[in-house]
């Protein structure tokens, strides 16, 4: 009887531990064999909460009084208002000698410029219906704007801004890529080179050779050069006064972890052949859950200084006024987007990096917080822009809007 | 009692002072303000948000910003259909935010059943095709992406196919992706599917 009970009771108990599980877990869920949005492409099922998604990019600016601009912090002795609204998804920003400034965005397809005109500013869209125009470039009286796949030219443009010119195309041969293709725009400084960035084409995954690397287009011989691979995008540079070295962001991969990897700041001090990373390798010193193996970190530049993970930064520049105290000089400023990939969001703010005599980066704090309230945002810094009068504007592709920082009176 | 209720109006007070002495402000969306600015999506879309005819959409419990956005793609000339560009035309945000609000407050459209083997194809082929990534394990729709549960299934296959043959572009290129590989087999199944959930 003993002896016969007992496996009765193991199949009984192993009946019950099926019939849990089943409960748990009912019929497993098919492998996905389709195309991933490219946002969910390198999320495994072992890893981060499965329900983040992006957050939805804006169409329409936000209405004055959804602008909250109280609710912004700058460090004591600063200012910061509202200096121009009602362009939706303002992002890229670049001034012309004139002071006219031109916007980029990615979404609804404007262009934007800021004028001054008897004291006061006036916004007027130059363009409309562009596919992802998010670079804007200022050289010789013309406007260029990078869109998706082609970039192009409004020739003297600030004498027509109320009937500007149908635009001259100057490239047309890069790629058609949707995900990461929007590109940010930077003349160098001997205003022969546009630079741009072709984003890696999904999360993570070994790109083309043409993807995932800063790009530089002659604007003498009309032709195009790679000047860094392994940049997995870049959608904000610039070159440092003196050096005249290109520093830029780079964001890191997605569903890899909470806290990892960082998105970086980059430095490049050779003119070619750096290679900072992706896939392989990420922020310098960690490699790929998968695409690592096999590979050392030590193949690859190294990234300047980590930002934190997902805090997406966008658009930087180093301060070259003199409206900011003495020990602003030289600094660079970084506008961060902000998080999709992590429970607790982090970004939403202007940070500021101060480097040393050895061009090191010794200090990153916040400089302007205050668009991300407990887990809401209400705004979104895209670019940073240092203005002739030494104030610092920053754009906000969320409220469609653009903030002036200034010091003093 | 009585104080409270002196409290919920001081505050309503407050509110609309506060939306008054503010120019170019706009008010929080509101879906009775909705309702009236509505009235000419009735014919074709309901007062209840059901489509009349197969082939127009149930807009009752879109998420807001997803009816948000195809009005605006509307208006601008970005998305094109049923003469919608016309209707879209003179709204203005506050108006599209109202009407989202009141289409998206309304009950869900009931669920419709379909034939089981199609039923199962569809559930089976959405989860291979990443379906709830964007429009969520129900396919009720999150923020801007829209609802598909209980659609009118003509509607659902004549945009699939529309995204697929490019007459009809999608924002940011994911739907475009998704749909380049689906058969019309594929694309009953999916549209079935989505119907029978509510």
């Amino acid at each position: 009887m003993k002896i016969k009970m007992i496996p009765t009771l193991l199949l009984t108990a192993s009946m019950a531990m099926v019939t849990l599980a089943n409960a748990q877990a009912p019929a497993p869920a098919p492998a996905p064999t389709g195309v991933p949005p490219t946002w969910a492409q390198g999320r495994s099922a072992d890893g981060m909460n499965p329900a983040l998604v992006p957050n939805p990019s804006p169409l329409v600016a936000k209405p004055v009084n959804e602008i909250l601009i109280d609710k912004l912090k700058v460090p004591a002795g600063f200012k910061i208002e509202l200096w121009a609204s009602g362009m939706p998804n303002a992002r890229s920003m670049t001034e012309s000698p004139s002071g006219t400034i031109f916007v980029g965005t990615r979404f609804p397809g404007n262009v934007y410029a800021v004028v001054n005109k008897d004291g006061k500013r006036e916004v007027k869209t130059i363009a409309k219906g562009l596919h992802r125009p998010n670079g804007v470039a200022f050289a010789n009286g013309s406007l260029y704007v990078a869109e998706l796949s082609r970039i192009i030219r409004y020739d003297n443009i600030e004498q027509n801004l109320d009937n500007p010119p149908t635009p001259v195309v100057v490239f047309d041969a890069l790629p058609k890529d949707e995900p990461h293709g929007w590109k940010y725009l930077k003349l160098s400084p001997d205003g022969q080179y546009l630079y741009f960035q072709i984003g890696t084409p999904a999360n993570i995954i070994v790109p083309p050779s043409t993807h995932a690397t800063i790009m530089r287009l002659n604007l003498k011989t009309n032709t195009i050069e790679t000047v860094a691979t392994g940049v997995r995008n870049s959608v904000g540079m610039d070159f440092q006064p003196g050096t005249k070295e290109l520093w830029f962001t780079n964001m890191g991969r997605d569903w890899a972890g909470e806290d990892l990897p960082n998105d970086t700041l980059n430095r490049l001090t050779r003119p070619k052949g750096m290679n900072f990373g992706y896939p392989h390798c990420h922020q310098g010193d960690w490699l790929d859950p998968e695409l690592g193996k096999g590979r050392s970190c030590d193949e690859f530049d190294k990234p300047v200084l980590k930002l934190g993970a997902h805090v997406s930064p966008i658009g930087l520049r180093f301060y070259t006024g003199s409206q900011f105290p003495a020990e602003y000089k030289g600094n660079i400023f970084i506008a961060e987007y902000g998080s999709w990939n992590r429970s607790k969001k982090a970004g939403y703010q202007v940070v500021r990096v101060v480097l040393d005599a050895k061009n090191n980066p010794v200090k990153l704090e916040p400089f302007v917080t205050g668009w991300l309230q407990g887990e809401e945002y209400w705004g979104r810094p895209a670019d940073v822009q240092v203005i002739k009068d030494g104030s610092l504007l920053i754009s906000d592709g969320e409220a469609g809007a653009i903030y002036r920082v200034s010091y003093g009176k | 009692m009585f104080c409270r209720n002196l409290k919920a109006i001081l505050v309503m007070a407050f509110i609309n002072i506060g939306s008054l002495i503010s120019l170019q402000a706009i008010a929080a969306p509101d879906a009775a303000s909705g309702k009236v600015k509505s009235q000419t999506c009735f014919a074709c879309h309901g007062v209840d948000g059901i489509g009349s005819s197969p082939n127009i959409p149930h807009i009752a419990a879109q998420p807001p910003l997803s009816i948000f956005y195809q009005l605006v793609q509307f208006r601008e000339g970005m998305r094109k259909g049923g003469g919608m560009e016309v209707f879209a035309k003179p709204l203005s945000d506050e108006d599209i935010r109202d009407i989202a609000a009141y289409f998206s407050a309304l009950p869900p459209p009931p669920a419709k059943a379909g034939d089981a083997t199609k039923v199962a194809a569809g559930l089976k082929l959405t989860q291979q095709s990443y379906c709830n990534s964007c429009h969520a394990p129900q396919l009720q729709g999150q923020k801007q992406v829209p609802r598909l549960a209980g659609q009118s299934i003509e509607y659902s296959v004549l945009q699939l196919r529309n995204i697929r043959s490019g007459t009809r572009v999608d924002m940011d290129g994911t739907m475009g992706s998704a749909a380049r590989g689906l058969s019309d087999e594929d694309i009953e199944v999916l549209a079935i599917y989505a119907a029978s959930l509510n």
